[in-house]
């Protein structure tokens, strides 16, 4: 039981839409940039002074789009595609499921997605030792 | 010394004395001004009663259409400034909020924007009259080191206010400190040079339209 | 254990590739670094080693290492602590009495000149600074010996930055910051009372990082953090904007959340980042929670005028003042006045008739 709902605190909306309209510009800008020159960029949401009013009108201009994915490492980092393609949402949280960091990122991927080189290869390794064992396993039947 | 320092000796000492300076100033004035006195008028007055004066304060406020063609940039230029100046002393939220704290008197503010506006206007009319000043040979003839003086003092109040609202080129707090010395310098400049007409100008109005009728010529 | 890498450190405790994107994207993000940075830190942190941290507690209330320690959540700020070796923290260590002191003693000797002092509280001078003893050594003493081999001393909390609360008047104990002493290694104040973890954290990972130390202001903050006011990014600015105050802390307006420039709040003129990242896992901050900023990260933030008290409003009272230039000036005038009216008559008095007799002489 909180007893905050005794105090009598109103939120009213301060007017103007906080910084969403400058960071649906940045996009903007971020995404002619992606689609002329390949470069990728992003916005990091987390050092904005951004309303909830900002972030659901960020959010409903936007909208969803087909992808959505989760990454667990570190806690979960969530994944989607906005409605606009190459505009992705990226929020990282951590064990205890509070935000990290947030961004906008405006690729053909995230790289969070990608499997990192490296990981490739000692993929490859695991791959051979797990058929090499099974192989090991067969013939010791036999 | 921080520019917290500068601001906290702007806001205690500093004001303290230059409201005293400017208090004293001006009841001394004031008192040299008016008693000196008149030699007392013994002809029967012509016409009128009390209300010529105060008549008066309002007919000389507004321009004359002959004086008005003349020197129309001279009276919208000036009551301009004038008006803005006082709706951005006045109006402004912490404005209030000092006079409040002095005086306990408060009234409701206008929006910062608005005042914002207001200011900039305010700062054009001011460059406007300096520049008339100096570009009419009359002017610039008939003007003094006084007269400058007096507009630096009230030009920077303003300057500086609105340069510390938008963050311009200093810290905040470095720009307010400066904002609120160049108040105490127009208070402390105030009683000694022509801005004194704050406070004789209605005065000498009433003054004069009394007289005029008395003399006959009341308005 | 020196030479190994950050990376290293990570892996052996499991943490995937993909987890170290993660984490430096996190980095940049509190370091407030452009996101496009997150590779430069990525391979940065890769191959940075692994910094001995000293970490001094003097006059102070151990605010400042409750703020840092209290909020961890359990993997950005403790992946930082591992990854640093904290080889002296009064708090938080397990050894106690000459043990400790022979950790310092060690820890220092090994990293002459590598190692990151970090101080909390401000220093005692008074009578050579025996109002503060740690193991029957002066802070003062210890300070010195400590910053003599640090590579940079980063100040934890307003009173090391700046004196703080010991140095509040009438400052009895003759406190003074850490700059105050420490004048030939660079001094990088985080203050706050205490400061925000995030940016404690921030600019650890920025020196773990780049090895450098950040931009900093003319007070020695890392402009990355204090180079805004409270009130250039505090959400209630468009109500300051359209003139909408709370006059009382109970009034419809501070229902209504409105700005609290009135009721005394400093952000205008204080510099942090409390409005952006806030406290508590960025919950809140105070100006959110309904009270007016009170300053903390300034110097002399408890001597600069009420908590309450509107910022444009004078400190001393004007209107004695005023009453007494008044009654002076009335004084003054009358005196002015007599003097005038003395001058008058005379030329008067003085005054010849001349008439056109005394013209054609």
């Amino acid at each position: 039981m909180s007893g905050l709902d005794g105090i009598g605190v109103k939120v009213i909306d301060a007017g103007g839409d906080g910084s969403a309209r400058a960071v649906l510009r940045e996009i903007e800008t971020l995404l002619t940039v992606l689609v002329e020159k390949g470069e990728e960029g992003s916005i990091d949401l987390s050092s904005l002074p951004l309303t909830p009013e900002a972030y659901d009108l960020l959010e409903e201009t936007l909208g969803e789009g087909e992808v959505t994915a989760e990454v667990s490492s570190l806690g979960v980092t969530r994944v989607h595609e906005t409605g606009i393609p190459g505009v992705w949402w990226v929020t990282h949280y951590n064990e205890d499921d509070d935000v990290m960091a947030e961004f906008i990122e405006v690729t053909h991927c995230p790289e969070i997605l990608l499997t990192p080189e490296d990981d490739v290869k000692d993929g490859l390794e695991a791959l051979r030792a797990r058929l090499f064992e099974e192989n090991m396993n067969k013939s010791s039947v036999e | 010394m921080t520019f917290m320092d500068l601001l906290l000796w702007a806001r205690g000492p500093a004001l303290v004395g230059a409201v005293a300076i400017f208090v004293f100033g001006m009841v001394l004035r004031l008192f040299e001004i008016y008693s000196l006195g008149r030699k007392p008028d013994l002809a029967p007055p012509r016409s009128g009663g009390p209300g010529s004066g105060w008549r008066t304060l309002w007919a000389r406020s507004i321009p004359s259409k002959p004086f008005f063609k003349v020197s129309m940039l001279t009276y919208i230029a000036g009551y301009t400034f004038h008006l803005g100046f006082f709706v951005v002393l006045l109006l402004l939220a912490p404005h209030i909020m000092l006079i409040r704290s002095v005086t306990g008197l408060h009234w409701p503010n206008l929006p910062t924007p608005l005042i914002d506006l207001v200011a900039v206007i305010t700062l054009l009319a001011l460059i406007v009259t300096l520049v008339n000043r100096i570009m009419d040979p009359v002017k610039r003839f008939l003007s003094g080191v006084g007269d400058y003086v007096a507009w630096t003092v009230t030009f920077l109040p303003l300057l500086t206010g609105y340069m510390s609202y938008h963050h311009l080129l200093l810290d905040y707090t470095l720009m307010l400190a400066i904002h609120i010395m160049s108040v105490e310098l127009l208070l402390i400049v105030f009683p000694f040079t022509k801005l004194t007409h704050m406070m004789s100008l209605f005065i000498s109005r009433w003054f004069n339209g009394d007289w005029f009728a008395r003399r006959g010529v009341a308005s | 254990m020196q030479d190994e890498t950050l990376l290293d450190i990570l892996k052996k405790r499991g943490v995937s590739r993909r987890a170290f994107l993660k984490f430096c994207a996190a980095a940049t993000s509190l370091m407030a670094l452009p996101p496009t940075m997150a590779s430069a830190v990525a391979e940065a942190l890769a191959k940075a080693k692994r910094p001995s941290v000293i970490w001094l507690s003097f006059q102070e209330c151990t605010g400042c290492t409750e703020s840092l320690t209290r909020s961890f959540s359990p993997t950005l700020e403790s992946l930082i602590f591992d990854a640093i070796s904290l080889d002296y923290h009064e708090t938080l260590q397990a050894a106690a009495g000459t043990a400790a002191e022979a950790a310092r003693e060690t820890a220092m000797k090994e990293n002459w000149g590598k190692y990151l002092l970090l101080v909390d509280g401000s220093v005692s001078t008074r009578g050579g600074g025996y109002y503060s003893t740690v193991a029957g050594k002066t802070n003062l003493e210890t300070l010195k010996e400590a910053a003599a081999g640090a590579a940079a001393v980063v100040c934890i909390g307003t009173c090391s930055s700046f004196g703080g609360i010991p140095y509040a008047k009438p400052n009895p104990t003759g406190a003074v910051p850490v700059s105050d002493i420490v004048k030939d290694k660079p001094v990088i104040h985080v203050p706050g009372c205490p400061p925000i973890p995030a940016v404690i954290t921030g600019v650890l990972v920025q020196y773990l990082t780049f090895g450098t130390i950040p931009d900093l202001d003319e007070l020695g903050r890392p402009r990355s953090y204090y180079g805004d006011t409270i009130h250039d990014r505090c959400y209630r600015r468009p109500y300051y904007d359209q003139g909408k105050f709370a006059k009382s802390f109970d009034d419809e307006g501070a229902r209504n959340g409105w700005c609290l420039f009135e009721l005394g709040c400093k952000g205008p003129t204080t510099h942090n980042v409390c409005a952006t990242t806030k406290w508590n896992q960025g919950t809140s901050f105070p100006i959110q929670s309904g009270h007016g900023c009170l300053g903390c990260s300034e110097p002399n933030f408890w001597d600069n005028g009420s908590f309450y008290q509107a910022l444009s409003t004078p400190i001393d009272s004007v209107a004695a003042a005023a009453a007494t230039a008044a009654v002076v000036g009335v004084a003054a005038g009358v005196g002015v006045g007599i003097a005038n009216h003395h001058a008058k008559a005379k030329a008067k008095a003085e005054h010849e008739t001349v008439t056109v007799n005394d013209l054609e002489k």
